[in-house]
């Protein structure tokens, strides 16, 4: 009895067993080629993505991409990590500041050859700040997916009861300094009588993102021309920082430390705040809220919005007939990127942008009219030790704890370190 | 020597095997490659080779401000959550004990409950809890004109943390010291009611003596996760506001997964490796004398 029990058992064990390897082989045959893609699209972004991948393995029944989403906040640690184990997905995202590690890592693979190619793509049609940005030596690596710009999203109820309108009683928005300035006195105030300020004209989101604006309009460039030396306590950075911190102490705009402001901004409490075009979702989502997307006020003397890029790249050394299944893949997702721009993106494309579908997407269009003029971080290969730094120099100047000039000279020297350690490292090991 | 007693004295080796197996592959290894790393710098990002840099990596660690601000933020989380933990566990596990029996299960897993949610979800919930514009605390608050700036200050933001870790793992050694209080043989307590003594005195003179082995493991056990606490403040403060949260797991996670230091994040590593075994052993030496 026991006997008959556990042969039957086995049975069952190498039935499995069988199943799983004709399952395994079935995965492989056809001779199709695998594209293993990876990307931090959590969001609804990745059901756009998704779709996306899908249109692509009907329209390709030689080719399979295979789409695999993590979060922004451990991606890179684990592509990085994939890359080195020589693990890398054959396409990934990444965004075009932190191409640099990638390439100095030697993990991408030159496009060039693909652009140029029978089933290239006409480079002339990138906006050339975007295209020039995946450029290392004379070659590129990276095909741009798009460009999120950071813009002015603004109640329009709270500018029109104000009385912040055009001849045709529409919100208004600023456009440079002082109609900002105008603005945000007449909407930060106190509509309960209870002498707290419950009505905000202005905001700041993500201090990263919002302080690069500023301090890009100001004229700041970080680092010298060569990014040989961080240079945060110049004139420019230290102006723009300063000016932030007096809206605050002015009590014209909240400090960080208490209020969460991008609720606030969809709580209808908040006239006036800058943010990414991938905020739109959130947006679309609430119907009790009159929002308006335009270009970023210019508050320095030039304009500047900060922006970022997905970037597609290539593995290197994959064998011909994947790196041109991998390419495919990579065209197919630019050529359809108007489906992307519909979640809340921009296109890297003239032709995309000049479009009468993309021309219809109210917010995504009215950032785009700052193309000219988007600037990306710097593309260095310390960006997270610049970040680190960065953010906690505008948390401390933002919150009055430290002076903009002390708070910017111990975040340069600490990059500056970095940078040193960097150097040492590459002349100690002869690297890139 | 026959097959049988060879067996008998070898068994046990056996059954010891997969375990001694893992303890190598997961453990053992790693923690010796880690000290050799240490000696090393070796950053992921560059094409140049591990190098052998003798003690700089620990050198770097004692002269770096930020190491010395994670280390004074672990150490603080450890002096405030760990005796806290141990207090509230040892409070909770007397008022337990005291309930009628068949009302003592339900307790116990009452308090025991909240061990059981994972520390993101945890994490990710408490955030909302104290969120400043829109939380739980601060609509609880609200009516008497307050509002409290849980993580948002830098002076706060820690207590709020610990705060939210005494839920979390005060179960699990409420569990222990109640097992242990069980362990007790009550004709002590009759002999003392006897005597005379007073239920202060029972405490302080037969529970307190008594549950010292136990104590003892729970507030070791405290005190070694109080030092790597990491998965709340990363779910909750990511280190915020100014660094005042970030504490040395962080930091070292920091250094080599997103700066990819690998030589430095090991040493540094090894730095909390020693700082956790110096407090374990002291704690041990105190606890166990008399």
């Amino acid at each position: 009895m026991i006997t008959d029990y556990s042969t039957t058992r086995l049975r069952g064990v190498a039935l499995c067993i069988v199943c799983t390897a004709l399952l395994c082989v079935g995965c492989d045959s056809g001779g199709r080629a695998t594209v293993r893609f990876w990307c931090g699209f959590t969001g609804p972004d990745g059901r756009t993505m998704l779709r996306m991948i899908q249109a692509f393995n009907e329209e390709n029944p030689d080719a399979r991409a295979l789409m695999q989403r993590m979060d922004w906040g451990t991606y890179y640690n684990k592509l990085f990590v994939a890359g080195l184990g020589g693990r890398a997905p054959e396409v990934f995202i990444t965004h075009v500041e932190n191409m640099e590690r990638f390439f100095q890592a030697g993990f991408l693979d030159a496009i060039d050859d693909l652009v140029d190619g029978a089933a290239g793509v006409d480079t002339d049609d990138f906006f050339p700040y975007v295209w020039g940005a995946v450029e290392r030596d004379g070659l590129h690596y990276g095909l741009p997916l798009d460009v999120h710009p950071q813009g002015l999203f603004y109640n329009k109820r709270l500018f029109r009861e104000a009385g912040i309108v055009d001849e045709a009683g529409d919100a208004l928005p600023p456009t440079d300094r002082e109609s900002f300035m105008d603005a945000l006195t007449t909407l930060t105030r106190d509509t309960t009588g209870d002498g707290r300020t419950d009505q905000w004209g202005f905001v700041f989101t993500w201090l990263r993102t919002n302080m690069a604006t500023v301090t890009r309009q100001f004229g700041s460039t970080y680092f010298t021309p060569d990014f040989d030396r961080c240079v945060l306590t110049d004139d420019a950075t230290v102006a723009a920082f300063s000016f932030c911190a007096d809206l605050i102490q002015r009590g014209l705009v909240p400090s960080p430390e208490h209020f969460d402001a991008w609720i606030g901004f969809r709580q209808g409490r908040v006239a006036m705040a800058f943010e990414g075009i991938y905020m739109l979702a959130d947006l679309e989502k609430q119907s009790d809220l009159e929002w308006g997307a335009a270009p970023l006020p210019v508050l320095g003397d030039r304009p500047a919005a900060w922006a970022s890029s997905h970037v597609m790249c290539l593995r290197a050394g994959l064998d011909p007939e994947t790196r041109a299944a991998a390419w495919r893949l990579m065209r197919f997702l630019s050529d359809n990127m108007l489906d992307w721009a519909e979640g809340g993106q921009v296109p890297a494309r003239h032709s995309q942008i000049d479009s009468a579908r993309f021309q219809n997407m109210y917010a995504q269009a009215a950032f785009a009219r700052q193309m000219d003029y988007i600037a990306y971080m710097p593309p260095v290969p310390f960006i997270f030790e610049f970040f680190s730094e960065f953010d906690r120099a505008a948390e401390r100047v933002l919150r009055a704890s430290a002076s903009a000039v002390d708070a910017l000279r111990e975040a340069e020297q600490k990059v500056n370190v970095a940078i040193e350690r960097q150097r040492r490292l590459t002349e100690a090991g002869g690297g890139p | 020597m026959t097959a049988r007693r060879f067996w008998r004295i070898y068994s046990g080796y056996l059954f010891l095997v997969p375990y001694a197996v893992l303890f190598c592959a997961f453990l053992a290894l790693p923690l010796g490659y880690g000290l050799v790393l240490s000696f090393f710098r070796w950053e992921m990002l560059s094409p140049a080779p591990p190098q052998f840099v003798g003690v700089d990596n620990y050198a770097e660690a004692f002269q770096s401000d930020y190491f010395r601000n994670a280390l004074w933020a672990t150490f603080r989380f450890t002096l405030m959550a760990a005796p806290l933990t141990v207090g509230m566990a040892l409070l909770i596990a007397l008022g337990v004990n005291a309930v009628s029996d068949k009302r003592r299960a339900f307790y116990r897993a009452a308090y025991f409950a909240p061990a059981v949610v994972s520390i993101s979800v945890a994490g990710l919930v408490w955030r909302f809890f104290f969120q400043g514009e829109f939380g739980m605390f601060n609509a609880w608050l609200e009516p008497w004109g307050w509002r409290v700036p849980w993580l948002t200050d830098t002076r706060l933001a820690m207590k709020s943390i610990v705060f939210m870790t005494l839920w979390w793992t005060v179960g699990g050694p409420m569990v222990v010291l109640l097992a242990g209080l069980h362990q007790i043989p009550r004709q002590l307590y009759e002999a003392a009611a006897i005597d005379g003594a007073n239920a202060w005195r029972r405490f302080r003179h037969i529970t307190i003596p008594q549950l010292r082995p136990v104590l003892l493991f729970v507030a070791i056990m405290n005190i070694i996760g109080s030092f790597q606490v990491f998965g709340q403040v990363f779910m909750i403060t990511r280190g915020g506001p100014e660094q005042s949260t970030r504490v040395l797991v962080q930091y070292i996670y920091e250094t080599a997964f997103t700066h990819y230091r690998m030589g430095y994040g090991a040493a540094m590593s090894w730095l909390l490796f020693l700082c956790i075994a110096f407090f374990s052993v002291l704690q041990f030496r105190l606890m166990r004398e008399r």
